[in-house]
């Protein structure tokens, strides 16, 4: 018969597991990417910004050919639709990993000022798309000038 | 009905203390799909928004080590609204064996993604024994 040593569990080793636990889930948190707190997350993520020209609206979206990809904008909304496909396999190919994700998507994004449609540019580097929407010239500041009376 | 997939959006960040990082900015962690075929192992990394020029690949050991550095020069006259990716450098390393011909390792970048073309060492590819007769 074997003996089992009895394990003396004093009152701080409880603390000390919830500690443990409250790191592991602060861990978890903070590994979340920055800017959320907003809704799911769609495909593909953005990134919107703005310069006293034009409206920049970014997009990861690695490995998709131009071709692939549909981008409209009526007004202030701006579409982006494609698909993501996948390797082409030949036979006897397996996979052994499969983290990177495929299939169709579209996203449809208000845009803070309405764009000059017309003048709308979009490029495609390094896996990033970056679409370039002027701002319509109603919405650029205009100076006014005080008229002596 | 056809089943269609769509993809998901999943970016994590890798926490200083499960490695060592050098560097300005934040380290993340790429996805990346690995398969095999006949003649050799294919790792493709997405690493979005990272040049030719800034992807070092180092062969250690036994660990492939991937890293691929961002450069943010493009935002800085902009004001940015609205922020749903964080922009950041990609780490990723991944151990391989002898199964691998690692003379032969071949890299390519094109839209975001690496791929990375590992031949298998002709010792382990299946080899057909021929009987003679005697």
């Amino acid at each position: 018969m074997g003996l089992i040593k009895w394990e003396r569990t004093g009152p701080l080793d409880t603390l000390a597991h919830i500690q443990g636990e409250m790191s592991d889930l602060l861990n978890v948190l903070s590994s979340a990417p920055r800017g959320e707190g907003y809704a799911a997350m769609e495909f593909p993520p953005i990134i919107v910004s703005l310069n006293e020209s034009s409206v920049f609206v970014r997009a990861e979206l690695p490995g998709i050919r131009t071709s692939d990809l549909d981008i409209q904008v009526m007004d202030d909304v701006l579409t982006i639709k494609g698909e993501r496909k996948p390797v082409a396999f030949g036979v006897k190919t397996t996979y052994l990993r499969r983290e990177r994700s495929y299939g169709t998507f579209a996203r449809s994004i208000m845009l803070p000022e309405k764009a000059d449609v017309e003048k709308v540019t979009a490029s495609y580097k390094n896996g990033v798309l970056l679409v370039t929407l002027p701002r319509a010239a109603e919405a650029k500041p205009k100076q006014v000038v005080i008229q002596k009376a | 009905m056809e089943i269609k997939e769509h993809p998901s959006v999943e970016k994590k960040k890798i926490a200083p203390d499960k490695c060592v990082l050098t560097g300005k900015g934040d380290w993340y962690f790429p996805q990346s799909d690995i398969y095999e075929t006949p003649d050799n192992f294919t790792i493709l990394i997405d690493m979005p928004g990272v040049d030719t020029e800034h992807i070092t690949i180092d062969l250690r050991d036994n660990e492939l080590i991937i890293n691929g550095e961002v450069s943010q020069e493009a935002y800085r006259d902009e004001k940015v609204l609205y922020n749903e990716y964080a922009i950041g450098h990609y780490h990723r390393h991944f151990v391989i064996s002898d199964a691998i011909n690692r003379d032969k390792i071949e890299a390519k970048m094109s839209d975001g993604v690496l791929s990375l073309v590992l031949p298998k060492a002709e010792h382990i590819k299946p080899r057909k024994i021929e009987v003679k007769a005697e």
